[in-house]
């Protein structure tokens, strides 16, 4: 008896809490196909009645600010951040998950204090600091460098984890056939520990797309300005121009929606990974 | 046995990053203290002198009170956070890890709002609560009250941020909580089935003492990660109106670099660091206290 009503029951409960838990990501995009007219209509329209993609096609053609250019900018920036994390956090993950030295486990306190730490508590002397090495100004450099340093305890902390679990006996026998340590490591840790690269690399690259606060702040040209940005600009001076905005807003997701379709699976280790003791 | 040639390898690989971190996390934190301490606004911050002034920011920021109400609104928002997102994702977390069809992909879409670009949220949400918003047209034609101006409006600026950072925190309240349900043994439950124990008896009794290691972490965690809102504030309420919800990041971000005030910018950062620093230190020894009794 039980079993039979909680056989439809409970996926139409599922279905419609997820239908209301959704429902901001939906009006954002219904949002951006409404013609201006329709968006403050009263009663509101649930979906649009008549499509317009005028605010997409307005923005390529670069008439206000330009929302691909925008794109391009949080592309370069966030690719460069994971550029920057990934190479650095590898090898440091690698040495804290396989090698026991004096002051390792005050390392791994330090990368995982400083995960904690948010950008705003830094900015300050980040931008005297940047001032002072030229690095203020029509540059992404200082934005790269600011978020690389949201993705590398992350990634250290993570792919430790991974490290540590592979089994000695994997080095050991690599030795045996006369690999050396950088061999060992690019011919067999590394493959092996490569869904964690992955996840590290998507996060890192997340952390810096969804960067806000250093890109507005070191970056003096507007038109290098990342799409978040962009989007607190529109949001200041056109506020009544709902569906660009919101088409900006779309366009800004499309990379985190792809990357939840690729990676779901490894989403929930990434959340976690705050939570897992050192 | 450790071996010298390991040792070095170790510090070799470490090191970079570490450096990095140091250079570009670890002196900038040091560097506030100093900053702090000094009189850096927009006329000095290249050259020139930069007088020292003591702890003369720290009283003016007091003495002006922004920051206390920033500090009152930055708790008051974090701890109805956390309250909210633990409810909330205590319910997500026992409805999806029955076993339904959907159940697992239902629970994989709840993790999009934490994946989003706070920037993007913010603005969602904004457009929502705006006057002739998606809530209020839904509040008037249901008849449920009348016409708020959500976002000018002190207190319902406030619930409107609380709503939009609870959406952020759900999934990952949700995910720790999953993760602590399926640590509980299932015979537990069906022991107490057959000493007669119902099911909300079984919640109060069983399922919230044993997802108590979950449910520290999850406090903890939802502190620090709550605490440190900022773009959600400056894109939804820019703090306003008047300060309702003005929060310690965004009052410490608004004196550096809207009013070029960088030392009491700074001065402002370390009053939010020295709390951060507390809740942290009693993670710590949390997680310490639980290693123990659990070893």
């Amino acid at each position: 008896m039980k079993k039979r009503y909680s056989a439809w029951l409970l996926p139409i409960l599922g279905i419609a809490v997820m239908i209301v838990f959704l429902f901001p990501l939906y009006w954002m995009i219904v949002t951006s196909l409404k013609p201006e007219g329709e968006i403050f209509q009263t009663p509101v329209t649930w979906y649009p009645h008549t499509i317009d993609i005028k605010s997409y096609t307005e923005q390529l053609s670069g008439s206000s600010y330009n929302i691909w250019n925008g794109f391009k900018n949080s592309a370069i920036i966030a690719l460069g951040s994971l550029v920057i994390a990934t190479v650095l956090a590898i090898p440091a993950s690698y040495g804290l998950g396989r090698y026991k030295f004096p002051g390792s486990h005050i390392f791994l306190l330090l990368f995982l204090v400083t995960q904690m730490l948010p950008a705003s508590l830094i900015l300050t002397p980040l931008f005297i600091l940047f001032k002072h090495l030229g690095l203020i100004g029509p540059t992404y450099w200082s934005t790269i460098l600011a978020n690389a340093t949201m993705g590398i305890p992350f990634s250290v902390v993570t792919l430790r984890t991974y490290f540590a679990g592979l089994p000695k006996e994997l080095e050991e026998s690599a030795k045996i056939d006369g690999c050396g340590t950088i061999r060992t490591f690019f011919r067999i840790m590394l493959p092996i520990a490569m869904p964690g690269v992955v996840v590290v690399m998507v996060f890192s690259f997340l952390f810096a797309w969804g960067d806000l606060i250093y890109g507005m702040t070191f970056i003096s040209k507007e038109s290098m300005r990342p799409i978040t940005a962009g989007i607190y600009t529109f949001l200041g001076f056109q506020s009544t121009s709902w569906n660009n905005t919101m088409a900006f807003g779309t366009v800004s997701i499309i990379p985190v929606v792809l990357i939840f379709i690729f990676v779901q699976k490894y989403i929930v280790s990434g959340l976690t990974n705050g939570a897992v003791k050192g | 046995m450790l071996s010298r040639q390991n040792k070095i390898t170790g510090y070799v690989l470490v090191l970079p990053a570490l450096f990095y971190m140091l250079f570009f996390v670890g002196y900038p934190i040091i560097d506030n203290i100093r900053l702090s301490l000094l009189d850096v606004n927009v006329m000095n911050v290249s050259h020139g002198e930069q007088p020292f002034v003591g702890l003369g920011n720290y009283k003016e920021l007091f003495e002006e009170g922004v920051l206390v109400t920033s500090i009152v609104n930055t708790l008051i928002y974090t701890v109805a956070c956390i309250v909210l997102q633990f409810i909330i994702g205590l319910a997500f977390a026992l409805l999806f890890s029955k076993t339904f069809r959907f159940a697992q992909r239902l629970r994989g879409l709840v993790m999009i709002s934490w994946l989003l670009p706070a920037t993007i949220t913010a603005m969602m949400y904004k457009f929502m609560f705006s006057g002739d918003g998606v809530v209020n047209d839904s509040i008037t034609h249901l008849h449920l009250g009348s016409h708020i101006d959500w976002l000018v409006t002190p207190v319902p600026a406030m619930i409107t941020l609380i709503i939009a950072n609870t959406w952020i925190g759900i999934p990952f309240n949700m995910i720790l909580l999953t993760t602590g349900l399926t640590t509980i043994p299932k015979d537990i439950y069906e022991s107490a089935s057959i000493d007669g124990a119902n099911a909300l008896q079984k919640f109060w009794r069983l399922t919230l003492p044993l997802l108590k290691p979950a449910i520290y972490s999850l406090l903890v965690l939802g502190f620090i990660y709550t605490f440190k809102v900022f773009e959600l504030v400056l894109i939804a309420t820019h703090g306003g109106p008047v300060n309702a919800t003005q929060m310690m990041s965004t009052y410490a971000y608004k004196l550096s670099f809207e009013l070029f005030k960088f030392s009491q910018g700074a001065a402002a950062a370390n009053v939010m660091f020295v709390i951060l620093f507390i809740v942290g230190i009693l993670y710590l020894w949390m997680v310490r206290r639980e290693e123990v009794s659990s070893s």
